[in-house]
């Protein structure tokens, strides 16, 4: 058959029969939908064991468990001390992170290299280091210490150390996020700009921004889930005032799991809604783009 | 008025050109791939720093590396840079895109005006992403001519367009630049292409501009040896009776049988025919004089291995250094 196909390129040679003997075309059908249904029943067992530990407190949690846990005087302390030092945290991201982000997207810092391996540092210390290793950096005995006491100010168990340790714990996912939003923006956009009349200035914010805006906002979100959730390094210099991931650790210790409970949905609801919303939003943004 | 002398480092050469473009006037500037004409564009652009330069426009001075030292950032060259890549800002609807570069209100008569005369008036609230490769190069287009540019710049613009689509963007180009007459340079690697467009063509050839002058004047008229073979010369065939001294040969400056009133007359054997379009395109073994290959397009096949006489019409003439010496009779061909 082969033989004959390259004597007389002309003739076209149906595919070969797979499985052999007749019905050898229904057979791989019918194993492609087997095929299928596996690949779909496997996708689905790993959505719902990476989803277990939500669907595990939503039929553990009882409508008294949360009422009395809640209704305790200040419990809601800790949840708006969360919101608020997550509030600045991301300030600090977006004014400190974003320009570096840029800057190693496209390539103009001195050692590239260097400088990524500084972000990624913060990202694959355990947490619970930084948060020791921050107490020699910023604790009251440190250099640093000693100008924050001048100022009458604390790094250690104040609002300031809990913001300290949420940056540190939260700052790479945003910058890595940013810096692989920065890098889909393709530069010749960004040059068309100036040709156009704009100074860097302003074509960053009119053409790099929009553009970069998805995953700029995908990364903001994910470094926000971070912050709200940050405990190893928050544990060691930030124990008092007691944020939400710390109130769930110590209603534990101190009155046991159905306490605790209610607790971490309320860390879910603050903490999920802002990534999805980027999510729903960022996802719009490029179908918008595609018309 | 688009003045532009510049030295420009790459990697394997340097760009050495000096070109001057009048308001209104369309420079062609042709060359094989790697020549070094995007490079002299975005020099012009201010995209890439030249080693020494000296590039005004309309009286204002662009680049200056003598004394005192200027380099005027991008944004503030007015220089319309249009590439193949139309470059449209995919997050911003075809209005918006070009409105960009617009600044304050009085100008939306324009916008109109303009989007009439591209075509492309019903696209304005569609984004790029849905546009067609010629509407994304109108609307580009539209963008240069709204931002005001004193100068545009075409870096290959129509590759990847079909013939008829390029035809009709460069006629709109040409009426564009004589209505507000801006000086206006097309960068391309296909002769056609830039013919169609220039009233003036350069040739540009590693770095170096190697003849100026009109697209027909270019082709009929090859300044040497190197600038013929560019524009398409496909064989050189010595002159009897002048030693040293050889006829262009272009395919389609070629005709069947003994005209001697008409150009250089040669015979020799087909070596190979084959179709070429609607024409054959024959390959012929000269036979007169020393040997030669030459290449011919003709409206009739002749079978290989069969003699022939051709006459080359008014061929270009060329020294042992390789430039001109005349055309036809002037170089001294014989009767």
């Amino acid at each position: 058959m082969s033989l004959a196909a390259s004597a007389d390129p002309a003739i076209v040679t149906p595919p070969a029969p797979r499985g052999g003997g007749p019905g050898g075309v229904a057979v791989p059908r019918k194993l492609r939908s087997v095929n299928r249904s596996l690949a779909l029943a496997g996708t689905g067992l790993i959505w719902i064991a990476l989803l277990g530990p939500v669907i595990a407190l939503l039929t553990h949690l009882s409508w008294h468990a949360i009422t009395s846990s809640l209704s305790a005087p200040g419990a809601f302390e800790p949840l708006i001390l969360s919101v608020q030092s997550g509030a600045v945290t991301l300030g600090v991201l977006v004014l400190l992170g974003t320009p570096l982000a840029w800057a190693l997207a496209r390539g103009a810092l001195p050692f590239p290299r260097v400088w990524e391996t500084g972000v990624l540092a913060s990202l694959l210390l355990p947490p619970l280091v930084v948060g020791l290793l921050l107490v020699f950096l910023v604790g009251p005995y440190t250099p640093i210490g000693h100008v924050l006491s001048g100022l009458h100010l604390s790094a250690t168990d104040t609002f300031l150390a809990l913001v300290i340790a949420q940056v540190y714990e939260s700052a790479p996912y945003y910058v890595l996020g940013a810096q692989a939003a920065f890098a889909g923006v393709d530069p010749r956009l960004e040059q068309q700009a100036a040709l156009l009349g704009d100074p860097p200035g302003r074509a960053f914010r009119r053409v790099t921004v929009p553009l970069a805006a998805p995953g700029l906002a995908m990364a903001l979100a994910i470094a926000w889930a971070r912050a709200m959730g940050a405990f190893g390094a928050v544990v060691i210099i930030a124990y008092h005032p007691t944020a939400l991931p710390l109130q769930i650790w110590t209603t534990l210790q101190e009155t046991g799991l159905p306490s605790a409970l209610p607790f971490a949905l309320v860390l879910l609801v603050v903490a999920l809604p802002l990534p999805l919303a980027a999510y729903i939003w960022s996802a719009r943004a490029r179908g918008r783009r595609r018309g | 008025m688009l003045e532009a002398d510049v030295e420009v480092d790459r990697r394997d050469f340097t760009v050495l050109a000096s070109i001057s473009v009048a308001p209104g006037e369309r420079l062609a500037l042709f060359g094989p791939s790697g020549a070094g004409k995007t490079t002299l564009l975005e020099a012009i652009a201010g995209l890439v720093p030249p080693r020494k330069a000296m590039i005004t426009l309309s009286g204002r001075v662009l680049t200056s590396t003598g004394k005192p030292g200027i380099a005027l950032p991008p944004w503030q060259r007015k220089v319309g840079l249009l590439r193949q890549d139309p470059g449209l800002f995919p997050h911003l609807s075809v209005r918006d895109n070009l409105l960009y570069a617009m600044r304050g209100a009085q100008d939306l008569a324009e916008l109109g005006e303009l989007a009439d005369a591209l075509g492309i008036a019903g696209l304005l609230a569609a984004m790029p992403a849905r546009l067609s490769g010629g509407q994304a190069h109108r609307v580009a287009l539209g963008r240069l001519l709204l931002a005001h540019c004193d100068a545009l710049l075409l870096d290959e613009p129509y590759t990847g367009l079909d013939a008829s689509l390029r035809r009709t963007l460069t006629d709109l180009v040409i009426s564009l630049v004589a209505e507000r007459r801006v000086p206006s340079m097309l960068v391309a690697h296909e002769l056609a292409e830039t013919q169609a467009f220039a009233d003036r063509l350069a040739v540009l050839d590693q770095g170096k501009v190697l003849q100026t002058g009109s697209p027909g004047e270019v082709v009929l008229r090859p300044a040497s040896r190197r600038v013929a073979e560019l524009v398409g010369y496909a064989g050189f065939v010595p002159v009897p009776g002048s030693a040293g001294t050889v006829a262009g040969v272009h395919p389609d400056r070629v005709t069947a049988g003994s005209h001697p009133n008409r150009g250089l007359v040669l015979s020799g054997t087909v070596t190979r025919c084959r179709p070429a379009g609607v024409l054959w395109e024959i390959t012929v073994r000269t036979s007169s004089g020393s040997r030669a290959t030459l290449v011919a397009r003709l409206p009739e096949a002749a079978p290989t291995g069969q003699d022939i006489v051709l006459t080359v019409l008014e061929p270009p003439c060329f020294g042992l250094d390789g430039t001109a010496v005349g055309i036809g009779e002037s170089a001294g061909l014989p009767r």
